[in-house]
């Protein structure tokens, strides 16, 4: 009983951190863009004030929209909702972590997507439609490269469970510069910017019909369903990063409840993670977005990464 | 010796094998004529590196020079050189692909697992613990297929020279692999003939330039004309 009890207390708190600094880390990353273009730019708390905003604004739904476009925004939430319970963040192991591995959560990934891309087209209007088959173009190619990439660190990790990886690979430092994970890291970044709409993708701060990907296919939503999708959407980046940061660098993670281990493990956790961010926002300042045709060329360099990264596993070995 | 570890020395060959290796993949990736030099320097730089440490791990004292030729020779001569002739011809930086990027990634996945097998089937007949180098001889077998493809499938006179170089750059890292490098005297005459031969084609390519006002190899066809 006493058990149970504390599994769930610590997985509220998991899916608390996520659920709030997700926003955080979204106005980070606004406030670097904005400090690159030598504006103040916004504070890092506004995206809180949008989601706050938002939810409190009435829906507007298309007269031809049909049920899907009502629970999908619950559905993305939900299943962001669920990955974030499976991605160790402050603390490894998870306190669910049996209940799925990294293909799991792939497949999350895709649920979510699944759902979007329908709805893109389930109002009918051209723009949806235009996102939908762009984003998932798009998504042939980028998931097989975040497989490959997440592979690799399975492979080291001997286990495709996210918190054993995890938990291996911070007992074992080395194996953090063995040149296929490096590689391995650099393609799933390149994943990360393409999954999370980022700048040589995707801008998320446009809605310019040549270029939007995401933001076309979310064009009809409203009140608190586009302030559930833009939340689910900042946790995905969140998760992202953690990904990134505590499967290739577990540096300073928790592996117990104890206080001051928590207290570690938050600061690293979120160094790491805030490190990340700007390396992103950087990375959109510096990049100009690429011609749609060019786009898959530049997922292609992730897949090869990847590739390679697993290539080299079996050839230099662990 | 001894002030390293030779563990230490592993790994760091390791990883410069393995960014030589993705800098020969992101030249395959790139289209712009200045990205070409600049990989290949970059690669050349990475390759004087995995030289460097040969010498620290195992006191092969004269692979001294060839490793500073390579960083004096093809990281900073060789791509001035070719900037340089970048400059003066004023081409299209872009590249014509008989092959198109996508495709030609995958055809390079394919040549790194073939060179892989090669590798191991070459290692296995070694006797004895292999030393932790000759682990990046599927790699440099992987650089010489690479710049072969560069060579066979990119349109550009300057793009076949860094085939040719890439081509290169592979055999000097499988000499360093399973031999510890060749003799000096070889490496520094290779040295000389890289050297003279990138001006002869520089030369070569501002010429074809002049003639045709196109470095796309294409139009060679039409020199009986």
């Amino acid at each position: 009983m006493n058990d149970t009890f504390e599994m769930i207390l610590a997985s509220a708190f998991q899916l608390f951190l996520v659920l709030a600094s997700a926003p955080l880390i979204s106005g980070i990353i606004k406030k670097t863009k904005a400090r690159f273009q030598r504006r103040r730019g916004a504070s890092v708390v506004q995206p809180y004030f949008d989601l706050a905003k938002l939810l409190r604004k009435e829906v507007v739904v298309s007269p031809v929209a049909s049920w899907l476009f009502r629970i999908t925004p619950y559905l993305v939430f939900a299943s962001t909702l669920v990955i974030a319970l499976l991605v160790p963040t402050v603390v490894t192991p998870v306190p669910l972590h049996w209940i799925g591995d990294i293909i799991t959560v792939i497949y999350l990934f895709a649920l979510g997507r699944f759902f979007v891309a329908l709805v893109g087209l389930d109002t009918g209007s051209a723009f949806g439609g235009l996102g939908s088959s762009r984003e998932m173009s798009i998504a042939s190619i980028i998931e097989p490269a975040m497989m490959l990439a997440i592979f690799t660190a399975a492979v080291t990790a001997g286990s495709t469970n996210l918190s054993i990886i995890v938990a291996r690979l911070s007992s074992t430092p080395v194996a953090m510069l063995n040149p296929a994970h490096l590689l391995a890291f650099s393609g799933l970044f390149i994943v990360t910017i393409a999954e999370t709409g980022r700048v040589p993708v995707d801008n998320p701060a446009t809605h310019l019909e040549l270029t939007m990907i995401h933001e076309a296919m979310i064009l009809e939503y409203s009140g608190r369903y586009l302030a559930l999708i833009e939340w689910a959407s900042q946790m995905k980046l969140m998760v992202f990063l953690a990904l990134l940061s505590n499967m290739f660098f577990p540096v300073g993670i928790a592996t117990t409840w104890s206080p001051w281990a928590l207290l570690v493990g938050s600061a690293a956790f979120f160094c790491k993670i805030i490190v990340l961010a700007v390396i992103v926002a950087v990375v959109e300042s510096t990049n100009a977005k690429l011609r749609l045709f060019r786009v898959p060329e530049f997922l292609m360099v992730a897949f090869i990464l990847s590739f390679l990264a697993l290539i080299l596993f079996f050839i230099i070995g662990a | 010796m001894g002030i390293i570890h030779l563990s230490t020395i592993g790994l760091l060959i390791d990883i410069f094998a393995a960014a030589i290796l993705v800098t020969a993949v992101l030249i395959v990736s790139s289209r712009s004529l200045v990205f070409y030099i600049r990989l290949f320097a970059l690669q050349s730089f990475f390759l004087g590196a995995v030289a460097l440490l040969v010498v620290l791990g195992y006191g092969e004292t004269h692979i001294l020079i060839a490793a500073f030729l390579t960083i004096a020779v093809k990281a900073i001569a060789i791509p001035m050189v070719l900037t340089r002739v970048i400059e003066r011809i004023q081409v299209r930086k872009e590249i014509e692909f008989s092959i198109n990027i996508t495709a030609s990634l995958l055809l390079c996945a394919g040549m790194v697992i073939l060179s892989d097998s090669v590798a191991q089937s070459i290692l296995s007949s070694q006797h004895g613990d292999a030393p932790a180098v000759s682990r990046v001889l599927s790699v440099s077998i992987a650089m010489m297929l690479i710049g072969l493809f560069i060579m066979m499938t990119r349109k550009k006179a300057l793009t076949q020279i860094i085939g040719l170089l890439t081509m290169e750059n592979g055999v000097f890292l499988s000499g360093l692999s399973i031999t510890y490098g060749m003799p000096l005297i070889v490496e520094v005459g290779i040295f000389f003939d890289i050297m003279i031969a990138v001006l002869i084609l520089g030369v070569f390519v501002f010429r074809i330039n002049k003639t045709f006002e196109t470095i796309s190899i294409d139009s060679l066809r039409s020199l009986r004309h």
